[in-house]
């Protein structure tokens, strides 16, 4: 039987993986500034903040219904548009063709997800939105009143901190 | 200067109306002496038709007059499907492929143009809750021979994000790397597989492919975000030249059984750690239960940036009288993206003794003993859906002079 070489390769590579990871997980965030991207979910929906790593799951459709039981349909305008580089980038930390992939990969290896429906307007964001109670988009914040004007959509806090407020993380 | 006075239509019309008026009046003039008062009756009359007919005409479009455009209505919202290969309004179509060309004596004593694989993959969603998966693979032999495989066939019910089951051939869930990428060479980074996630038709060491059923879903855990995978299977046939995967028959009633437990952490997105056991008797040759023990340790961080894919495993064979045998193995690869481009690194390493049970079947003229080495490359993704990988392999193995190889490959979807 032959010697068993697996034991000092096994710990120097978990201890460069220890110090690799420590030296990527700490590395800081991109630091975002400009127009806020404001969340909007439908007006019926309970939810009023959700944290970043839960908009990603939402959107990435690792998370399937709200607390609430309704269905999670998230709502994305199409490519191009600079509310959606941004928000892919900040929160999925993709571009388009990696937020492609990872659905494409997604249905290869058997998983249930489904990419958001993709509207050519913020109007078609906000219509998606107002029309589907389990809906959830994102706009820019020159397109969102809050003086509901906006009819049947809510902005939700992201982190607990509001778009108009400082602090806020999602901004182009 | 003077202001020209805009032109307004009920100009137009008034004027007519007085025009009317004074021919009709110099015309009553004109005729026989009548009565005043009908006269001034008949006038009367005459003006209350004259203003309905005119009020009448300003209510009507003007469409011949220029006037500045009313908005138009808001439009119904337009909803696009995502960019998938709908064939039919259920069934999504995609294809995967990879053509390339291979050189030096870690793939053969010749140089040689290469197809890897054809893969045709097909999934529906049959209800809200039900959708099917079906898989079949191209790939060419030794013999350069073209074999056809039903490489996955399932049928998956999904109650929530934490229940879904599954009935079919599927790839097992050991460790990480096998059903994170699955058959798809456009999706992992490197050309090939890890040395201990060879697939087990193609010589690898570890049971890829069954057939039975998959419990899955997450773990209410909060921040932790764990998951759980739970398959019952035929388990892999022993023998030479077999099918490992047994699609219809079961050389003995035990089953296999996989667990793997997963947790990915809210608060450091992209790692994700988890372990699996899988168990089974296999019978070999001389109807012997061999029992098998397979432990997998795996340790992920993967974001779109960086990837550091680290995997262990012991595979523990077992006679009932006889001593035991562990194959060990892992992998770490690494791999930065920098726009299109991602340099990736490997370094693999299976052990496996040469008077295993399992593997030391000499029929199967299997590799063993030690078998190492380091893979660098680099990945260029010159498409969406297109890569071009170009590839540096070198592996030693017990008693033998390391070899080296080079590859260049061309995976793509479609």
């Amino acid at each position: 039987m032959k010697k068993n070489h697996t034991a000092p390769f096994l710990l120097s590579g978990m201890a460069m993986f220890a110090v690799a990871l420590l030296s990527v997980v700490s590395t800081p965030a991109v630091e975002a500034a400009g127009d806020p991207i404001v969340v909007i979910v439908n007006a019926a929906n309970p939810v009023d903040n959700l944290s970043m790593s839960e908009l990603k799951k939402l959107f990435l459709s690792d998370r399937s219904k709200w607390d609430t039981g309704r269905v999670v349909a998230p709502v994305i305008v199409s490519a191009g548009a600079p509310e959606r580089t941004a928000f892919l980038k900040l929160v999925c930390g993709m571009n388009d063709a990696q937020f492609s992939k990872h659905f494409l990969q997604a249905a290869f290896n058997g998983k249930s997800a489904t990419a958001p429906k993709e509207v050519s307007s913020v109007r078609g964001v906000k219509g998606v939105v107002v029309s589907s109670p389990g809906a959830i988009g994102f706009v820019k914040a020159l397109d969102f009143h809050g003086d509901g004007s906006d009819g049947g959509v809510k902005s939700v806090k992201i982190d607990g901190v509001a778009a108009a407020d400082a602090g806020y993380k999602l901004k182009m | 200067m003077r202001k020209a006075l805009p032109f307004h239509p009920t100009h137009f019309y008034s004027f007519a109306l007085y025009l009317t008026l004074a021919l009709s009046s110099s015309a009553q003039r004109a005729s026989l002496p009548v009565d005043q008062a009908t006269i001034n009756q008949q006038l009367l009359d005459r003006i209350q038709k004259l203003e309905k007919e005119v009020q009448a005409m300003k209510t009507q479009p003007q469409s011949t007059v220029a006037t500045p455009p009313a908005p138009d209505p808001e439009p119904a919202p337009i909803v696009e499907s995502p960019a998938v290969n709908e064939v039919a309004p259920r069934l999504k179509l995609n294809f995967f492929g990879d053509v390339g060309y291979q050189s030096g004596h870690y793939y053969g004593p010749t140089s040689a143009f290469e197809i890897g694989s054809f893969d045709v993959f097909a999934s529906a969603r049959l209800s809200q809750r039900v959708s099917v998966l079906g898989e079949l693979l191209f790939t060419p032999g030794e013999d350069n021979n073209i074999s056809l495989d039903i490489e996955r066939l399932l049928i998956k019910y999904r109650h929530d994000d934490y229940f879904a089951a599954s009935l079919g051939r599927i790839h097992t869930d050991i460790g990480y790397y096998n059903t994170a990428f699955n058959r798809g060479d456009y999706f992992q980074t490197a050309i090939g597989r890890p040395t201990m996630f060879e697939f087990d038709d193609q010589g690898g060491f570890l049971p890829l492919q069954d057939l039975g059923i998959v419990l899955e879903g997450k773990i209410p855990s909060g921040k932790l975000g764990l998951n759980y995978v739970f398959e019952v299977t035929n388990g892999r046939a022993y023998g030479a030249n077999v099918e490992p995967a047994q699609n219809s028959t079961d050389g003995n009633n035990s089953k296999a059984v996989n667990v793997n437990i997963s947790a990915k952490p809210d608060w450091a997105q992209g790692l994700d750690v988890g372990f699996s056991v899988r168990h089974d008797y296999l019978s070999d040759v001389n109807h012997l239960q061999v029992s098998e023990t397979i432990p997998v340790l795996y340790v992920v961080y993967n974001t779109s940036n960086y990837e550091w894919l680290n995997e262990a495993m012991l595979v523990r064979h077992a006679t009932p009288v006889g001593p035991v045998f562990h194959t060990s193995g892992f992998y770490t690869q690494f791999s930065r993206g920098f726009g299109p481009y991602r340099p990736y690194f490997r370094y693999s390493y299976v052990n496996a003794p040469e008077n295993d049970p399992i593997y030391g079947n000499a029929t199967e003229e299997p590799e063993l003993g030690r078998i190492n080495g380091p893979t660098v490359g680099i990945r260029y993704d010159f498409t969406e859906h297109s890569a071009f990988k170009l590839q540096y392999d070198r592996e030693g193995m017990d008693g033998e002079k390391s070899i080296n190889g080079a590859s260049a490959q061309f995976a793509f979807t479609f």
